[in-house]
């Protein structure tokens, strides 16, 4: 670009043609402007939901179904699993399967439902409830789900006749039915060496119409069998900027945007849940000057909670003291918030300085953008209440792969010591599913522990009922002590904006499936 | 292939590469009097405001820090978006409060000097790779020409995203990182321009008189070229300046700008927007700062190229009254039209 | 002519080999996407086999020979993130691009002749002054701000527009058009300015102002011509990157263009569709280069003379 206000010399000849190259030219240009990228709108008739989301969902394969742009439009509304964890209760309800029940140490026996169709009118049993465990568990495919609920455990899955599934484990796994909550039910015809964009389920809705990019339209499957859902179809669209999906509802063209921040500007349609999201700052503790308690310990009291929530979530958010929220079994409740006592935390610091741990040495403090609503503000907050502490504290935010590398094993080597701001969602409700990752000294997600710590983790996790409760429970109260590897900061809230006709109450699990099914007209 | 075709090849004027219009000879700028064009600019008054303003930015740029010390990364979390004129914590509210309760008007004055040393350089940078490179390209003409043009072919066809997340992530996303990435994207500006103009020089009269005495290309280039391509590279970097700092801006949209926290301007307007609803000066006066900064160094260099330009400077150099009777040209049938 | 153009051709297509080298060698430089498709729990086992099912682990020279190999064959690889053919996703987002940079342009150029010549007929008039001044400005404004605030203004305000997306005919191109073409609007008024002072006192347009021809019979007939040079200059450096993605306005309006394909595709690492993008925003820019120094030299009387030798 170089707009430099000067002009070239007159020139006599030519003229004719020049006047015939604009004429040209602005005919070219008003006919690519002509040609509008125009797809036939799908105007919502009044029978139709439209939603506006965050963004487009790269694919719809019911195995990545754990990722959340994937499942927030699949699970639950084209595709349904054999259990279904209820977010209020906690409770795991029926779904695909009518019954389950235990029939050895390590082997569940699920009595699957009769009468249910996939969308393209082929009848669902145990043979399809097989084909899709194994082929999100124990194939090649390298699918989302598998790492998220099941680690490298894989599992021996049989169908006894069409309406029994057996489950077995190599160990005895108290929650298996809840982690197979998470795996999404196909027909056998679905590829097993490919991972398929647009699956085929039994859920309430079918795939009408996708275009990617611009929409994705959903329409009821006529073969559901349970009661048809109070929308006939589904608009999806997808936007990045949290103001203008506001936007989109304070003008009328749609009537659902999710994951907004309070200051989109949703006005009286904005509703606010607590969305089953912690944030934390976790530590490394194997690198120095992390590698000492009394510095972890430092940065913990140095950070103001009461503040970040009060005036940067302005009290739509709670101050945390644990990975999980309330609602997961294992949530203690009797934990408070570590205090914050800068005083305090300058003694430590100085403790361990005096003891010959370099505390000027820089520390980096790791994020990713876009990772919550005011995750920036966030991370400038803690770093100059970390600065005033008397750390050398640099921020990077890096996109989620460059995250990605940080925050999970195996960690990149060399990277010195770093603080990373985490959000864990703990979909499952079972505390298990978020200490097996970030608490197990060899967790995917967790820098470091103790086998002692390992072994009090594993005993919680075997046991079932009431008892269970109390020893997960009892985990989250000796973490700080014994290990501190994380600074948590806040329960998170989400914002959803609803149209003034639509009915629906957020819950914990909205931002993760959203059932469309929920959402009922006005009257 | 004929050299002359080749001039038909990337034959494109620079944008407006005419300083030599009317056969002004190369050697001297307006020497005659440096007293001359102050006067001249003090007779202009939307000039001298321009000066005027400039000046004070950078000066703001340069002690404004000294003067508001750490205030700009001050948080009180318990005072935040307040809206402009809340003096309750002293004059550093008289803009107003970001949401972390920092000061915005001392925001703004920090943010002028990282601004500037991220634009400043960057233009630099560019400017003088750009302009070496293409004067080299345009006065030897031939395959180095072309060579140098498919370069900037080249440069400009990549996507400057994917360099700048390259750099920005697997280098960190510092000050030289980011200076380094918009340099380079922005070369080819200058490397077109300067080609456009020496190719022209290199076939005037006095160039192939300085080459007949013996003169080394080095020394033509820096003594017959570079004084008259200087003016409209100058112009240039003026107005590319508010480019880069814009483009530093839309950097932070994404993420991988300027990092807290260290603040630019662009940084402050791209942090706002999500506050466009309830807090508007987060945005606004970042935004007013980039567009006064930009209008005034234009102003000032559209005045400035007519100064030093002999052909152009009469306009200057009337009387305010004259002038305008006499608008366009000294053409008297100018004042019927 | 023709050999002017076959030599042009013949010179670019090394560039674009280099360009998408140089894309090929950067994009592997920001990591790993394994980890970004891989479950965390993923097996060394299965990170081996994935990284060897996209081709990872032979050697860079080995990648490079398969990626212009399958080039050749019109085979561009697929995308990790969707399982779709990267071709098809780069030429679905394409015209999306192209009609908004080309409305863009449109309007910008119109606008900035109009503007442009009226603001220079009377050089330093209140009117020239006013005009100099918002083109100034609005070549300034931060495009996402002027965007956002266009939405909460005309589509929730005034009710007048939709906020964001294509599918509302017409008028879902105000805004986009409108945030895009404000830079290049402000930019191109004042090269058409600068240009049309200089042509306006040229001798002949003084003569023909002498000869009795009117104000705009003079502007359009006799300087507007020798305006056109620079600003044809303007107009393409600025329509190339329109079309190196217009990555701010396609995000915030939800536009399926090109920008945010490739932005997509580079925070997903999903290497195969940015090179697509690539070579097609390349081939699209070169050929747009190519056409404007046809356009020059068909404008540029001397300059065509010189090309037939």
């Amino acid at each position: 670009m170089s707009p430099v206000p000067d002009p070239r010399p007159a020139r006599a000849g030519g003229r004719r043609r020049r006047a015939a190259v604009s004429l040209v030219l602005s005919t070219a240009l008003a006919a690519s402007a002509c040609t509008v990228a125009n797809s036939d709108s799908v105007t919502a008739d009044g029978d139709a939901l439209r939603v506006v989301l965050p963004e487009e969902p790269p694919t719809l394969e019911p195995c990545e179904a754990s990722l959340t742009s994937t499942g927030v439009v699949v699970r639950s509304n084209i595709t349904e699993p054999l259990t279904e964890r209820d977010p209020g209760t906690g409770e795991l309800e029926p779904k695909l399967a009518t019954s389950w029940k235990r029939t050895s140490g390590t082997e569940w026996t699920y009595r699957i439902r009769k009468g249910v169709k996939f969308s393209d009118g082929s009848r669902f049993d145990a043979e399809d409830a097989a084909y899709s465990i194994d082929r999100a568990v124990n194939s090649e495919l390298g699918c989302n789900v598998e790492g998220y609920v099941f680690g490298d455990v894989d599992l021996k899955v049989a169908a006894r006749d069409a309406q029994t599934l057996t489950v077995a484990t190599p160990e005895a796994d108290p929650i298996l039915p809840l982690r197979l909550s998470f795996i999404e039910m196909v027909p056998t015809s679905t590829d097993s060496e490919k991972k398929v964009r647009e699956p085929i389920g039994t859920g309430p809705y079918r795939i009408a119409n996708w275009e990617p990019g611009l929409r994705l339209a959903l329409a009821t499957n006529k073969q559901y069998w349970g009661r048809a859902p109070a929308y006939g179809n589904v608009d999806y669209q997808w936007r990045t900027e949290g103001s203008v999906r506001a936007a989109m509802i304070a003008n009328d063209e749609v009537d659902v945007a999710t994951a907004l921040s309070p200051e989109d500007g949703a006005g009286d349609a904005a509703e606010q849940y607590p969305n089953n999201e912690t944030t934390a700052l976790r530590m490394q503790v194997t690198e120095p000057p992390l590698d000492d308690k009394r510095v972890r310990q430092a940065i913990n009291y140095a950070i103001d909670r009461k503040g970040i929530v009060g005036s940067l979530f302005q009290g739509k958010a709670k101050a945390a003291a644990q990975l999980v929220p309330q609602g997961v079994v294992g949530y203690n409740e009797s934990l408070r918030p570590w205090p914050t006592d800068l005083a305090k935390a300058r003694k430590l610091l100085a403790e361990a300085k005096a003891d010959g741990v370099d505390v000027d040495e820089p520390i980096r403090l790791i994020s990713r953008t876009a990772l919550f609503p005011k995750v920036d503000e966030t991370v400038q907050v803690i770093q100059n209440q970390l600065d005033d502490l008397g750390l050398d504290v640099e921020i990077e935010m890096k996109d989620t792969a460059g995250s990605t590398e940080f925050q999970e094993r195996p960690f990149p080597e060399d990277a010195g010591p770093y603080l990373m701001l985490i959000q864990h969602g703990n979909q499952a409700g079972d505390a298990a599913f978020s200490m097996d990752q970030y608490l197990l000294s060899k967790g995917f997600q967790s820098s470091g522990g103790t086998a002692a710590f390992d072994r009090k983790i594993g005993a919680a996790e075997a046991k079932t009922g009431a008892e269970r409760q109390d020893a997960l429970a009892e985990v989250f109260t000796e973490e700080p002590n014994e290990i501190s590897q994380y600074a948590y900061i806040a329960h998170m809230y989400g914002v959803i904006a609803l149209a003034p006709d639509v009915r629906y109450r957020p819950n914990s699990a909205t931002g993760d499936e959203m059932r469309i099914a929920e959402f009922t007209p006005a009257d | 292939m004929s050299t002359l075709s080749d001039k038909a090849a990337d034959g494109r004027p620079a944008t407006g590469s005419d300083a030599p219009a009317g056969g002004a000879e190369p050697s001297a700028p307006a020497r005659d009097s440096r007293v001359g064009l102050w006067r001249m600019l003090l007779r202009d008054r939307v000039a001298t405001a321009a000066a005027a303003v400039l000046s004070l930015i950078v000066l703001t740029a340069v002690f404004g820090p000294l003067l508001v010390g750490s205030a700009a990364t001050e948080q009180h979390l318990d005072n935040t978006n307040q809206p402009p004129f809340t003096f309750d914590d002293g004059w550093l509210g008289v803009l107003g409060t970001d949401p972390l309760g920092q000061s915005v008007l001392a925001r703004l004055v920090v943010a002028a000097r990282t601004t500037f040393s991220v634009a400043a350089p960057a233009v630099a940078l560019a400017l003088a790779i750009g302009a070496l490179i293409g004067m080299w390209a345009g006065y030897h003409r031939g395959l180095r020409e072309t060579l140098a043009m498919r370069v900037a072919d080249i440069i400009m066809s990549f996507p400057s995203l994917l360099m700048a997340v390259v750099v920005l992530y697997v280098f960190s996303p510092s000050v030289a990182n980011l200076v380094v990435v918009l340099a380079i994207t922005r070369i080819p500006v200058y490397l077109r321009t300067a080609r456009a103009e020496s190719t022209e020089l290199q076939s005037r009269l006095f160039v192939d008189a300085a080459r007949t005495f013996g003169t080394s290309s080095s020394a033509i280039i820096r003594r017959h070229v570079f004084p008259i391509v200087l003016p409209t590279l100058l112009t240039l970097a003026t107005l590319e300046f508010c480019y880069v700092m814009l483009a530093e801006s839309s950097l932070s949209f994404l993420g991988i700008g300027i990092q807290p926290p260290d603040v630019s301007w662009g940084l402050m307007v791209s942090q706002g927007r999500s506050y466009l609803q309830t807090a508007w000066w987060l945005t606004f006066f970042p935004g007013l700062a980039i567009i006064v900064t930009t209008v005034s160094a234009t102003v000032l260099a559209a005045w400035a190229r007519l100064a030093t330009d002999p052909a152009q400077r009469w306009r200057l150099t009337l009387p305010r009254r004259a002038r305008h009777r006499t608008r366009t040209a000294p053409a008297p049938q100018e004042a019927q039209s | 002519m023709f050999h002017f153009l076959r030599r042009r051709v013949l010179t670019s297509i090394l560039p674009l080999v280099a360009v998408l080298l140089g894309v090929f060698v950067l994009a592997r430089l920001t990591g790993d996407p394994a980890s970004l498709y891989l479950p965390e729990s993923a097996t060394p086992d299965q990170r081996a086999a994935f990284t060897e099912r996209n081709g990872f682990d032979d050697s860079i020279w080995q990648q490079i020979a398969d990626y212009f190999g399958g080039v050749f064959r019109l085979d561009f690889g697929e995308s990790l993130r969707t399982g779709e053919s990267a071709a098809t996703m780069a030429l679905r987002a394409f015209p999306a691009t192209l009609q908004l940079a080309g409305a863009t342009m449109l309007i910008a150029v119109a606008g900035a002749v109009v503007i442009g010549s009226w603001a220079a007929f009377r050089p330093n008039s209140l009117a020239d002054r006013i005009a100099s001044f918002l083109s100034m400005t609005a070549a300034s404004v931060p495009d996402f701000w002027f965007a956002i605030t266009g939405v909460w203004i005309f589509a929730v305000g005034l009710g007048a527009l939709p906020t964001s997306g294509v599918s509302d005919g017409m008028s879902s191109w105000v805004l986009p058009v409108a945030t895009l073409a404000i830079r290049p609007l402000g930019v191109l008024t004042q090269v058409v300015r600068g240009a049309m002072v200089s042509a306006l006192s040229a001798p002949y347009v003084r003569l023909a102002r002498s000869k009795g021809a009117g104000g705009v019979r003079v502007v359009s007939h006799h300087a507007l011509r020798n305006a056109a040079a620079p600003a044809l200059t303007v107009a393409g450096d600025l329509t190339v990157s329109l079309v190196n993605g217009a990555v701010v306005v396609e995000t915030i309006f939800g536009w399926p263009g090109i920008g945010k394909l490739m932005i997509d595709s580079i925070t997903g690492r999903d290497f195969a569709v940015l090179q697509a993008t690539v070579l097609l925003t390349a081939v699209t820019i070169f050929v747009l280069n190519i056409v404007i120094d046809v356009c020059y030299a068909l404008l540029d009387a001397r300059v065509r003379e010189t090309a037939r030798v």
